[in-house]
């Protein structure tokens, strides 16, 4: 069976086709085609398919990771879009939680007042009220209201429409009634209910996910449709899969009816490609490091799982949802972000970036602007003549040119410089792993950090320097680790209900129907789905928290009936996590159960391990030496002979001493001196510090 | 000190400091801390000065943390007593640091060896303080320190590790709900104790002196920035004045309608700000602002925020140095700087109208990087009893800017040194006898401008159950002021609704009263000031706002000059017509 993993960045696409059977796998690169990426999609599978002397009828399945909604969204382009709600809270999307973005900022803007998803003109109330605890109705709901909104948002042009009520989590029959009478009355109307979108409290934040489910639907449905349309004419007849933020994949239908859970695509891939990076080594407690121009995503993996963010840790272009979605920290610190010195004389390197155009100085495009990759320059890190295989030229005197400027500025010499630019770059990465490991109980040192993007094997020593880390892996093919990532995925869906209810005074039987409800949900899309029923899984979780508290804590529960032992063994669990993320527990308090959760896994076909590798000699392998910079005692520059060696050419299995850089058509790894460097058979390249 | 050094060692700060601020909201019981984040987390050196402070938390929470410290080191000085490893330390004297008596600190001191390098610190507004009447908000009568409830005066909770149970027996037995507040007190305890780990472990990795000289040059950094901006304004002095409301109610002249008096002197590159002129301190009504704690973070708060404002200057790190370059005079026995025992627990409102009037002196500097004036907020605490014990609930009500320079007023949003949340309708009503009936925007009213002034809200709480209600708020009677040619925004309003049909006017401040299930407070918020001319407002942008249904079509004739035809579209000549005219 074909696998086939497109992943479309700003710059490039990437390709990767599997056949696990044949244990083979072939990778391809095009440019990405930003005013319809499914041009690029369909012509980088077609190329793929030539190059690896394959049918395109031959693919059977296609993954995507794609980026439409999340630049819908982070670009304010999206659908012309209205609201129904219930009469007395119109401005809920505006009024927000009543919280300045900024504390110390007169002319800042807000996200949700200044671009808002949906308009006051056509955020149109209703007569209808629910109230906890069941959602009993204590206003029915107007249908003639519901009906003359339809028509007049129809009448204004209107193609998305969300309908969001108060307490509708707990009763979605209101939200249910009013979508059918707004298709009644705008058959062409693409509905979002926030009862299907997001079924838990907190209005704002709900209204706010159905809401930007509104606003990117219609040209994600749109995006779908166009490449599904391609991929016939082209004969390629795979299904088509593509990668939520939860880590897992959905149907196109799936995701044409809820584009929101495709925020994080592109990054939930790359977590999910270094995972399967740490499996090569055995390695399944990892932090997974991606980074690229203008940023650096962080991934938690603890025993082969990736951890999932909080649901009130989730935003999206200044908006909250409240979508699961893997826990990718990310921050701006990247090859192209801007060193400089401040009003005030103080060394700042990034957010600010130089993109891909102009870009660093040393890329020759017009950057003036020391940046990450200039100081690596400088260093002597990236080879001139072989960077990106040689496809791109570098330009050292432009850096040498800028960091120099940089470097007089602050009064140091120009390797002090560039190395104090790295220096700042990996700490406030390592602060940001800090962030995601010791501050939530998990110790780093027992982790291992794999490294890929274009510039995660320049950093990664340094920055696992920086947390005590021993054991730095770089995947195959770093460049294009989120396209592997995406022929790891199952089909996955999460249901959730809100319960609310407290230790002590438990309806056992309810939290058994809820979990029994779900899970016969989720069975129902994966019939649709044509999942093997005999070979899907559910997993079943509470968000947890001390009855007063306001934040939850993911607990598992277990399968089975719901009884005492049961729910005794999942508070247990509470405490201990409590206890470990933050350093505290209250052993004694009650415990409220907020929600609980189904994850339904459906598996597919995966990418396997690769062909074991043979490699050559260090003879062979090594290209030249030079010398290259490295931080020596005190962090002063010092000066090391350094081979700089094929990655395709070097030995399997033989320890080689660093200062070494290994080099690569997608990639440059940085082996400084002290650590030793291993070309596994298995296919990443593993640095122990 | 190297440049790198320093600025690894203030990330690896503002790191720990979010963390403790992260831990603290997340373990936290009462939704004034964990949901409208009324609460600080900063490290401070030996010696109280401020080096990091929480990303989360309200900056009138972190803001005065260097204050509470450095007055618990006097107070344990003068006492004879000194700080030990394993001391935790309670404070929240508003005399000594501390912003209110309800915003309580947890102090846990940081060693390197035997040395004392510097403390991690925590304060968090509790929903009782034991005062005369339920609930830490709406405690307008007190008449003296005392009636505020209890008074913590660098109390040793853990005393060199072992933890004094008399103390915590103490609170548990004096406050209200107790259940919740002690628990709140224990997460800033975890917290706190966290951060201190981490700055220790922080010292050791880099050594005292590197750590000792990396802190001097952040803080030098931070002045440098500060001073610099203020070389920048124009040499001069500013004067403004606005009022509060004080008890619009009260036949004694002297305590309603007090005026504020904010004079800024420019000299060279630091700063003059001189409260003289503010009227004389109440002394049996707690609306008075404690100079350490209140005053100081209003003007500290808006000076920043005008003068490098992080939408335009990016982040700033937040540390002793930016308050250096900043002087504060204020007469002893005003209003802004009282002398004990006069009571202050009320003085949320007012600070904030302080906050706003340096705004307003330093309009007159730099119009370009300021808002016309703000509304005002405003806290209910809500209460009842259930099976003997007491729920207490605190909303604070936004207010609203006023336009700016290049755009329109934020709309319903916590004002200047109050940046709290709201708590989710959804939340309440789950977990408490109260309905939300409403909450939106206020149509209709916003002071006009070329950029109008923010949008107020309309909130409506209504009790399901028998129970209490006290309100602490200002701006029911000034409106909040226009600028550059803007007109003046609306004040608030707050009426109860019996379910008996009456109906009663509330001031801005009521002290407790019984409420009776089917009750309704309707809270109207303030909209701010307009900035510049209203008749060089974009039409389009006045048509919008009819469109959404916040501006009559007479009044975007009438305040706007902007005439809309018969399909809603501007009339260009009428409007022409009626600009001219």
């Amino acid at each position: 069976m074909i696998l086939v993993g497109v992943d479309v960045g700003g710059t490039f696409t990437d390709l990767v086709l599997a056949e696990p059977e044949a244990g083979r796998t072939a990778i391809h690169k095009v440019s990405s085609t930003p005013e319809d990426p499914s041009v690029g999609v369909v012509e980088g599978i077609l190329g793929l398919c030539r190059s690896a002397d394959v049918a395109p009828s031959g693919v059977a399945h296609v993954l995507h990771g794609t980026t439409i909604a999340t630049n819908a969204a982070l670009q304010h382009r999206g659908a012309e879009c209205g609201m129904i709600t219930t009469r007395g809270y119109r401005d809920v999307l505006h009024i927000g939680r009543h919280q300045r973005p900024q504390h110390y900022s007169i002319q800042q803007r807000i996200p949700w007042q200044d671009t808002p998803l949906v308009k006051r003109r056509h955020r149109l109330v209703v007569g209808e009220r629910l109230v906890p605890p069941r959602g009993e109705v204590l206003v029915p709901l107007a249908e003639e209201e519901v009906r003359e909104a339809a028509r007049a948002l129809r009448a204004a042009g209107v193609e998305s429409i969300a309908v969001c009520f108060l307490f509708s989590y707990l009763n979605p029959a209101h939200e249910r009634r009013a979508r059918e009478i707004v298709l009644e009355e705008h058959p062409d109307a693409f509905v979002t209910l926030s009862s299907e979108i997001a079924p838990q409290f907190r209005e704002f934040e709900r209204f706010t996910t159905a809401a930007m489910n509104a606003f990117v639907g219609p040209e994600v449905r749109g995006y779908v449709r166009r490449l599904e349309g391609r991929m016939r004419e082209a004969g390629l007849l795979a299904d088509l899969h593509i990668m939520a933020s939860n880590g897992g994949v959905a149907t196109a239908q799936g995701v044409a009816e809820r584009p929101v859970a495709t925020m994080l695509s592109g990054p939930a891939a790359g977590v999910l490609g270094g995972t399967w990076a740490g499996a090569l080594s055995g390695r399944g407690d990892l932090i997974t490091l991606d980074i690229g121009g203008t940023s650096a995503d962080i991934g938690i993996v603890t025993g082969g799982r990736f951890a999932e963010a909080t649901a009130r840790d989730t935003w999206i272009a200044g908006f909250p949802l409240l979508t699961p979605m893997i826990d990718i920290h990310t921050i701006g610190a990247g090859g192209g972000s801007i060193a400089r010195v401040d009003a005030g004389g103080a060394f700042r390197v990034g957010p600010q970036s130089a993109g891909a155009v102009p870009g660093p100085a040393g890329y020759g495009r017009g950057g003036v602007r020391p940046t990450v990759t200039d100081a690596n320059i400088v260093l002597g890190r990236l080879d001139p003549g072989n960077f990106l295989g040689g496809a791109m030229a570098l330009d050292p005197a432009a850096s040498g040119r800028v960091v120099g400027e940089l470097a007089a500025e602050l009064r140091l010499t120009i390797e002090e410089a560039a190395l104090g630019v790295l220096t700042i770059v990996n700490a406030n990465m390592a602060n940001a792993i800090r962030g995601r490991t010791v501050q939530k109980g998990i110790d780093p040192r027992g982790y291992a950090l794999v490294a890929f993007g274009g510039a995660g094997p320049l950093h990664a020593v340094d920055v696992a320097r920086g947390l005590g880390v021993r054991e730095v892996l770089v995947p195959p093919h770093p460049g294009i680790t989120s396209a592997m990532g995406l022929l790891t995925t199952d089909l996955k869906y999460d249901a959730v209900r809100t319960l609310f209810q407290t230790s002590g005074a438990l309806d056992l039987s309810r939290m058994s129907a809820d979990f029994a409800a779900m899970e016969a949900e989720i069975a129902a899309q994966f019939a649709l789905d044509g999942v093997d029923p005999a070979r899907a899984a559910f997993e079943r979780a509470g968000d947890l928290r001390y009855a007063g508290q306001g934040y939850e804590l993911r607990v598992a529960f277990s399968a089975g009936a719901v009884d005492e032992a049961l729910v005794a063994a999942a508070l247990d669990r509470f405490h201990a996590q409590h206890r470990a993320e933050y350093g505290h527990a209250f052993p004694a308090s009650p415990v409220e159960i907020v929600n609980l959760r189904v994850t339904g896994l459906g598996p597919r076909p995966k990418l396997g391990r690769p062909e074991p590798r043979h490699g050559g000699t260090l003879v062979e392998a090594t290209l030249r030496r030079a010398p290259v910079v490295f931080a020596g005692a005190d962090n002063r520059p010092v000066r090391a002979e350094t081979a700089f060696l094929a990655r395709d050419r070097l030995p399997v299995g033989e320890s080689i001493p660093g200062p070494a850089i290994v080099l690569q058509t997608d990639s440059t790894t940085v082996v400084p001196p002290g650590c030793t460097l291993i070309a596994e058979a298995g296919g990443n390249l593993l640095i122990a510090l | 000190m190297d440049p790198v050094t320093v600025s690894v060692i203030q990330g690896a700060l503002e790191n720990i400091a979010v963390e403790i601020g992260y831990k603290l909201m997340r373990m936290s019981y009462s939704s004034i801390i964990r949901e409208s984040e009324d609460f600080g987390a900063a490290l401070v050196d030996a010696e109280g000065r401020g080096l990091a402070e929480s990303a989360q938390s309200t900056p009138l929470q972190s803001g005065p943390i260097p204050g509470y410290v450095k007055n618990v080191l006097a107070t344990l000085r003068a006492r004879g007593d000194a700080i030990r490893p394993g001391d935790v330390i309670m404070h929240n004297d508003p005399y000594g640091g501390a912003s209110h008596g309800p915003d309580v600190a947890f102090i846990v001191p940081v060693f390197h060896g035997e040395e004392l390098v510097g403390f991690a610190a925590t304060t968090a507004h509790h929903l009782d303080i034991g005062a005369l009447t339920p609930g830490s908000c709406g405690i307008v009568d007190a008449i003296d320190a005392y009636a505020e409830g209890l008074q913590f005066k660098a109390i040793k909770v853990h005393d060199a590790g072992r933890r004094n149970e008399a103390v915590w027996q103490i609170l548990r037995d004096n406050l209200r709900a107790s259940d919740l507040v002690v628990g709140d007190m224990e997460a800033q305890v975890a917290a706190s104790r966290i951060g201190a780990e981490r700055m220790a472990a922080l010292v050791g990795q880099w050594g005292l002196p590197a750590f000792r000289a990396a802190c001097e040059a952040l803080m030098d950094h931070a002045e440098r920035l500060m001073r610099q901006a203020i070389a920048r304004l124009p040499e001069g002095s500013w004067r403004a004045e606005t009022r509060i409301d004080g008890f619009l109610d009260d036949p004694d002249p002297a305590r309603r309608e007090l005026p504020l008096v904010a004079t800024i002197t420019k000299r060279g590159d630091g700063l003059v700000v001189d409260l003289t002129g503010t009227a004389p301190q109440v002394p049996d009504r707690p609306i008075n602002m404690p100079f350490a704690g209140t005053v100081d973070v209003a003007v500290w708060l808006t000076v920043r925020s005008v003068l490098l404002d992080t939408a335009v200057h990016g982040h700033i790190p937040v540390n002793e140095g930016l308050t250096r370059p900043i002087e504060i005079v204020a007469p002893r026995g005003c209003l802004a700087n009282p002398e004990f025992p006069a009571p202050t627990i009320a003085r949320f409102a007012p600070g904030n109208q302080l906050a706003d009037t340096v705004m307003k002196a330093l309009a007159q500097a730099v119009p370009g990087q300021v808002s016309a004036g703000i509304g005002n907020l405003k806290v209910i605490a809500f209460s009842g009893l259930r099976g003997g014990s007491h729920w207490v609930h605190m909303e604070i009500f936004e207010g609203s800017y006023g336009g700016r320079p290049d755009a329109d007023g934020m709309d319903a949003v916590d004002t200047l040194y109050a940046n709290t949340r709201n708590n989710p309708v959804e939340d309440i009503e789950s977990h408490l006898p109260l309905r939300v009936e409403r909450y939106e925007l206020r149509e209709g009213v916003a002071g006009p401008g070329r950029f109008r002034g923010g949008l107020g809200s309309v909130r409506e709480f209504r009790f399901l159950e028998d129970g209490g209600a006290s309100v602490e708020g200002e701006g029911h009677r000034f409106r909040p002021w226009g600028f550059a040619g803007g007109g003046d925004g609306a004040p608030a309003a707050l009426t109860l609704r019996r379910a008996d049909g009456t109906e009663r006017a509330l001031p801005s401040k009521a002290p407790h009263m019984p409420v009776r299930a089917g009750d309704l407070f309707v809270c109207v918020g303030p909209a701010g000031g307009g900035y510049g001319d209203p008749f060089e407002r974009d039409p389009e942008a006045v048509r919008a706002d009819v469109l959404d249904g916040l501006l009559p079509a007479e009044a975007a004739r009438r305040d706007y000059g902007v005439v809309l035809a018969a399909d809603g579209a501007v009339d260009v000549p009428a409007t022409a017509r009626a600009r001219a005219g």
